[in-house]
């Protein structure tokens, strides 16, 4: 089944294309990392993917409707957002923060949400006061109370320990399978990319590979993609 | 929480009562005189009424603002609306009141602020949507401007009405009058109905643009409608009285601490906390040094400012 | 040894010619000490004046040196006068040592009160060396004042309560320590703000309307006094002196220590008393 397709689309910043000509269909409850060196395109290709940007051509489409015919809240009861990094200058309280996931929602109720993130006992923190990797489990406990069917997050590893960074995969993959949700999340650590069922790699905006990881990520694609020789890490298999 | 909410607006409720009584002197309304009556009716109640529209939009204005900007120093100053109020107040002053009567200062004011917030929003509006840091930057330049073609205006003239302008920019209550709180009232209602309608979409906004979009909200669409609704406020409660400083910047801090952050209840908590602030200072202004005045922006900061700093020394409250 | 004896004489002839030669270019700081120097004839030596000095009419025709807290420094210097006079209660203190600092005589006029203003004026005329009409004008308004203080306090058994209006939103009034507060104590006023701890302390209306004043007086300082202060009026409305029409709008004469204060007393008591002042508009 269908979750969301990205059907040729094309974008530009104003100086050169950003996206060219970028397809990609998400089944539902699939789990899918979008890689890419810096400047590859991901971000803007989530953005695109949740309507904050909007395609010079081509169509972004859920549940075979095209994106923009969506009205504000029943987008929000689809798919959800999750920017690399959120502002957080309002002192907000955890427990707030997760509440504005019911605003056009109607997913998790919020205890539950913050149990699963593994929040309770800090819910009447403040969302300042947190470390890194809980802000993280604070706004992906507000995506589960929100509760739409696809997820696209932004680089939510970056800047995480190696332990806050399994424990959210491990969090994400939990509370996903079963419920039929599709992530779509952009990652750089090509450790984490083995974690999911997908991966999907851009370079300069462009597609350059997608397929399960142990048969993408290729010493090839490697050297090609990130300009790096795949001895760099050892402790990886690689097909050459 | 609960209980934080109830003592808040508790102490506002008791405070605009005690105003009632305490003045240049003791009345008693419910045994007054017929002096003792005037007295209250046509100086100490449209005084208590205008501070409560003067505080209740400075209070909510604030908390809007700090989310809308999302910076926690914005206040309903910095968009350079009290600027434009001003400089448009002092050219009624210079023109005299010849035209619109005893409306004058009032009406020019309102209309200078209008139209520094027009302006104001038209420098922060690119690719159709207000941008917070245009916003801010903008109202900052804006302001500047303003001000100094206010002070270089009041240098060139020799005009003595005019050089009284600084008096009614620093706030004046004393001759508050019932003509202008019907109005006043009406557009500060106005003002906070729609804030209050937007509270959602401003919670979502203080989180950035791309998570107010992801949470089901127009940005733009939201951030027109509570910059407008601010710019009212700010537009009505700078006609009614001047500039009363430190309300709209200290309150939603206060608030904040009590009650937390979400605008639903931040907002119009602010608006009852401001109001009790402005009615406070007003009525210390007219009491301690009677029968001389203290302009009650002048109160407001004295007691506003060593607060602020005590809550800046708490970690919590900032979130640094 | 010749040579220091001559230079020594040269400086001293200097000196000498410095202190005996009248000062023939005048900058005046100040609106009072402009109408002072043009009543002991030493109008046509003023070179220049503050953008305030509208009085008298050809005052107004004198270049402009800018305002009494912000003259302009160079527009003084290039003017070129050998005296520059200012006033205590108008001019910042570090003008008159700028001017100092540049070789530029100044002379302060330090009265503040109605009866120090003839000796001010004594010491104008001693140095613009106009000493005879200061000493006639200074003679002259100690009798003015002293008749005042005679015939004031026989005129009323007790004196009347009066408010002195200087702006009527927000209000201020004329506290104690003023032009003004003497000149209702000459005649035989009561000045209802004599308590206040400032000059021109703002005043609550709450205590305007418990005290009733008996009399009113509006400085018509601004062009539109009747319209600014008409809010005010409304509100007064049961305040003996509006209901017994005894509000009286007054010319700035009375606000400048100057020559025509003495007009402004004439003024104000013409007013009260109902008989036409000799200076009225």
């Amino acid at each position: 089944m269908e979750g969301i397709l990205l059907d040729r689309i094309n974008f530009s910043y104003g100086n050169g294309n950003a996206v060219k000509d970028f397809s990609l269909a998400a089944a539902r409850g699939e789990f899918i990392a979008l890689m890419g060196p810096n400047a590859a395109g991901k971000s803007t290709l989530l953005k695109l993917a949740c309507g904050i940007l909007k395609p010079s051509s081509g169509a972004v489409k859920l549940s075979g409707r095209d994106l923009s015919a969506y009205a504000p809240k029943e987008r929000a009861r689809l798919i959800s957002y999750l920017p690399q990094t959120p502002d957080v200058n309002i002192p907000f309280r955890v427990r707030e923060l997760v509440d504005m996931g019911l605003y056009h929602g109607g997913g998790m109720e919020p205890e539950e949400a913050l149990r699963a993130a593994g929040l309770l006992e800090k819910a009447s923190s403040h969302i300042t006061e947190l470390s890194g990797g809980e802000r993280k489990r604070a706004f992906v406990a507000m995506l589960l109370v929100q509760g739409s069917s696809i997820f696209l997050l932004d680089e939510p590893l970056a800047n995480l320990d190696m332990k806050y960074q399994i424990e959210l995969i491990r969090l994400l993959k939990g509370i996903i399978e079963g419920k039929n949700i599709s992530v779509i999340m952009a990652l750089h650590d090509i450790n984490m990319a083995f974690h999911f069922h997908r991966v999907c790699v851009v370079k300069d905006g462009l597609m350059r590979a997608l397929g399960k990881p142990e048969e993408v990520i290729t010493k090839g694609l490697i050297r090609d993609v990130f300009e790096v020789e795949a001895e760099e890490f050892p402790g990886l298999r690689l097909k050459p | 929480m609960k209980k934080n909410i109830l003592v808040l607006t508790l102490i506002s409720l008791s405070v605009t009562l005690a105003a009632l009584f305490v003045g240049a002197s003791f009345i008693n309304p419910l045994r007054a005189d017929s002096l003792s009556r005037e007295i209250l009716f046509s100086i100490r109640l449209p005084r208590i009424a205008v501070s409560v529209l003067i505080g209740s939009s400075l209070g909510a204005s604030g908390a809007v603002l700090q989310g809308l900007l999302r910076n926690p120093l914005a206040d309903p100053y910095i968009l350079g609306i009290s600027s434009g109020a001003a400089l448009f107040a002092s050219a009624g002053l210079m023109l005299g009141t010849a035209f619109l009567g005893p409306f004058t200062i009032p009406l020019m004011a309102f209309a200078g602020a209008s139209l520094t917030a027009a302006v104001v929003g038209g420098m922060g509006w690119k690719k159709g949507v207000l941008w917070p840091d245009r916003l801010l930057l903008a109202g900052i330049g804006v302001g500047f401007l303003f001000t100094a073609v206010l002070m270089l205006i009041m240098t060139l003239s020799t005009n003595y009405g005019l050089r009284r302008t600084l008096l009614w920019i620093f706030g004046d209550l004393s001759m508050s009058d019932w003509s202008l709180v019907p109005t006043g009232a009406v557009l500060v209602a106005a003002g906070l109905i729609i804030t209050l309608a937007r509270a959602k979409g401003l919670n979502a906004l203080s989180l950035g643009d791309d998570m107010a979009h992801s949470l089901g909200f127009s940005p733009s669409r939201e951030r027109f409608l509570l910059f407008t609704s601010v710019s009212l406020m700010t537009a009505t409660s700078v006609s009614l009285g001047g500039v009363v400083g430190f309300v709209g910047l200290l309150i939603p801090h206060i608030v904040r601490f009590a009650v937390g952050s979400d605008a639903r209840v931040l907002v119009p908590l602010s608006a009852i906390a401001g109001a009790g602030l402005v009615v406070f200072a007003d009525m210390m202004g007219r009491t301690v040094m009677a029968p001389m005045e203290v302009p009650s922006g002048i109160i407001t900061a004295i007691i506003g400012a060593p607060y602020f700093l005590y809550l800046l020394r708490k970690k919590d409250v900032f979130g640094v | 040894m010749r040579r220091i004896l001559l230079i020594a004489a040269f400086v001293l002839s200097l000196c000498g010619a410095a202190l005996a030669a009248p000062p023939a270019r005048i900058v005046s700081l100040a609106p009072n000490v402009t109408e002072i120097l043009y009543e002991l004839g030493a109008g046509k030596r003023v070179a220049g004046v503050t953008d305030f000095c509208d009085w008298p009419p050809e005052a107004k025709e004198k270049s402009k040196v800018g305002g009494m807290i912000n003259p302009s420094i160079e527009a003084i210097v290039s003017l070129r006068p050998d005296m520059v006079v200012m006033t205590t209660d108008g001019n910042p203190e570090e003008v008159g040592r700028k001017l100092s600092a540049l070789g530029i005589q100044t002379h302060v006029l330090k009265a503040r009160r109605l009866k120090e203003l003839p000796d001010g004026i004594r010491e104008i005329g001693k140095a613009i060396s106009a000493e005879k009409e200061a000493r006639a004008l200074a003679d002259r308004m100690e009798k003015a004042i002293e008749a005042y203080g005679q015939r004031g306090g026989k005129r009323e058994d007790a004196p009347e309560k009066t408010l002195f209006v200087i702006w009527p939103q927000p209000l201020i009034v004329a506290g104690p320590s003023t032009t003004i507060d003497d000149a209702m104590g000459l005649l035989g006023l009561e000045n209802m703000a004599k308590q206040a701890p400032t000059e021109y302390p703002r005043w609550s209306l709450e205590d305007v309307i418990r005290n009733s004043p008996e009399i009113i007086f509006i400085a018509r300082g601004h062009a539109d006094a009747e319209g600014f202060s008409r809010p005010l009026l409304e509100k007064l409305h049961g305040v003996d002196a509006v209901k017994n029409k005894r509000v009286y709008y007054v010319s700035d004469r009375i606000l400048r220590l100057g020559p025509r204060i003495v007009e402004g007393i004439e003024e104000m008591e013409g007013l009260i008393t109902g008989k036409d002042a000799k200076g009225g508009e």
